[in-house]
């Protein structure tokens, strides 16, 4: 049905549709912008979203990198539709939220429309003295207990140096192709 | 030679595969068909995706002289309609936006980029001469959306939060404190941050503080202040501000959140925007701090140039073209001069 009809036509131009979601001030935006080279310097907090097309290794990325206030994250679900890899954005140094964090991961991850995407956490922000490490993230959001169907991954990064992005993406887009594009 | 080529590759293929191959192309060509005689019913009834760049194009352009009308409509009609009807009709003109919106992010996984970035466009234009035109017919009134989304939140919340709670303790891993000062009442509290290695920071349930902090940090959170002065070093990340009232905060930073404040000044030097959420009575004026060896510290975070960013405010719970009620500048002649401070006690 409809189903094989999407993955017909994204086998042909080879396109991922990723969404970077997150609490406000987890470094969403620096993420993408520093996948793609560009200047982290000057960047105001995402009143909406920001759509970049990246090319990736072989593959076609369509990163949706929606804002993370408070008010705008009941928008989020407006982009779920299609989505092939989910990117949880998490500020390793900003340990008070972690409970909020927790609850906006778990109840993303009860979205049937995000069921079958991958999901990469990225435990942003390592280059801050003091922040948790990708293990100890990874214990406050319980990923142990997740659904055993998921693809998911955990990665230490710094969207300041750009440390581990290059592991953590790859690692998604891998899983995405292996799931999406099986007939290579 | 290209031929040559090509058909020793023709050889060399396994002639099971070239079966299968072919039996391929046959399914996809029937499955095309098929979508292509039913593709009325499924579209109306299963999704909105239209898998192909015209049929977008056709519908999203139908859309949005729709929705043009209606504003041209709306502004004409205003001076006769009574204001509830306006009110319910921008409401209904920004849902059909939103609409448009959706559909865009729906079929975007097809459509070429530059056909996502003009319809991004149009719908931006879209959101900004709505926003221009219930600013001028609805100055005062919020949308209705607003308190909508403050009421849903909590109910929406509840049976969530008790969930996790049942099945395992919420603080199940203990999370260390960051360096902070925390829990004061009526002190002076100075920390120099110079030759520390301290990477983030914490000020929290302080009352009626004098807190003064010199040298960079890379992230620093503010949470339930009340009738305190903060003066702060430059910040070369983040500042996350939240519940604060009757406060002076004297801030540098690349990124600065504001949540939940009530009737405090902020004096501000920001690379960025600077944002306020759930605010009010919140001023701002320009940075004014001054100690022994700022001009460094202001180097090592970026902001040795004054950017004027600490008047480009933006208020998520106020999205529309009209000043925000919720903030203001702060008026020249009640800022205070130049602060020194001094990195001992």
């Amino acid at each position: 049905g409809l189903l094989s009809i999407i993955r017909k036509i994204k086998k042909k131009e080879k396109e991922m549709r990723i969404l970077m979601v997150g609490l406000d001030n987890s470094g969403k935006t620096t993420i993408v912008l520093k996948i793609n080279g560009e200047d982290t310097s000057v960047i105001s907090p995402t009143l909406g979203f920001n759509i970049k097309t990246i090319i990736y290794q072989k593959y076609t990325l369509n990163i949706w990198d929606v804002g993370g206030q408070k008010t705008i994250r009941s928008y989020w679900r407006n982009y779920f539709e299609q989505t092939d890899g989910l990117v949880w954005v998490v500020d390793s140094s900003d340990l008070r939220r972690l409970d909020d964090c927790k609850m906006e991961l778990d109840n993303l991850l009860k979205e049937e429309r995000l069921a079958g995407s991958s999901l990469l956490i990225l435990a942003n922000k390592q280059d801050i003295q003091g922040a948790l490490t990708p293990d100890e993230i990874g214990k406050v959001l319980n990923l142990e207990s997740m659904d055993k169907s998921r693809h998911w991954k955990i990665v230490g990064c710094s969207a300041y140096t750009g440390e581990g992005l290059l592991e953590g993406f790859d690692w998604l887009v891998q899983d995405i192709a292996s799931r999406i594009y099986m007939l290579d | 030679m290209e031929d040559d080529g090509q058909s020793s590759v023709a050889e060399t293929l396994d002639p099971a595969l070239q079966k299968k191959h072919h039996d391929m192309l046959e399914r996809l060509s029937a499955r095309h068909q098929a979508r292509k005689s039913d593709s009325p019913d499924s579209s109306s009834s299963s999704s909105s995706t239209l898998e192909s760049t015209s049929s977008f194009l056709a519908k999203f352009s139908d859309s949005k002289r729709s929705i043009e009308s209606r504003i041209a409509e709306s502004r004409l009609a205003s001076s006769s309609t009574d204001s509830s009807k306006l009110k319910s009709d921008l409401a209904e003109i920004s849902v059909a936006i939103d609409n448009l919106e959706k559909l865009l992010a729906e079929n975007s996984y097809f459509l070429p980029s530059y056909e996502v970035r003009s319809s991004l466009k149009i719908v931006s234009d879209l959101k900004q001469s709505l926003d221009i035109l219930s600013g001028e017919l609805v100055p005062k009134k919020k949308f209705s959306f607003k308190s909508k989304s403050t009421t849903k939140k909590p109910e929406s919340k509840l049976p969530e939060i008790q969930k996790p709670d049942v099945v395992l303790p919420p603080k199940l891993v203990p999370v260390r404190d960051s360096p902070g000062l925390r829990n004061k009442h009526g002190e002076t509290l100075v920390k120099s941050f110079e030759g520390s290695s301290i990477g983030e920071f914490t000020l929290s349930d302080l009352d009626s503080c004098q807190v003064k902090l010199t040298g960079t940090v890379n992230a620093l959170f503010l949470h339930r202040l009340k009738k305190c002065s903060v003066y702060t070093g430059p910040v070369i990340g983040s500042i996350l501000i939240d519940d604060v009232e009757d406060c002076v905060l004297v801030l540098a930073s690349h990124q600065i959140r504001i949540h939940c404040a009530r009737k405090s000044d902020f004096y501000l030097r920001v690379r960025s925007r600077p944002i306020i959420e759930d605010s009010n009575g919140v001023r701002f004026a320009p940075y004014c701090l001054d100690y022994k060896g700022i001009d460094e510290d202001l180097k090592t975070a970026g902001l040795e140039e004054e950017t004027n960013n600490w008047a480009n405010v933006d208020d998520f719970r106020w999205l529309r073209a009209v000043q925000s009620p919720n903030w203001s500048l702060l008026p020249e002649e009640e800022r205070v001069s130049l602060l020194t401070i001094s990195g001992d006690s």
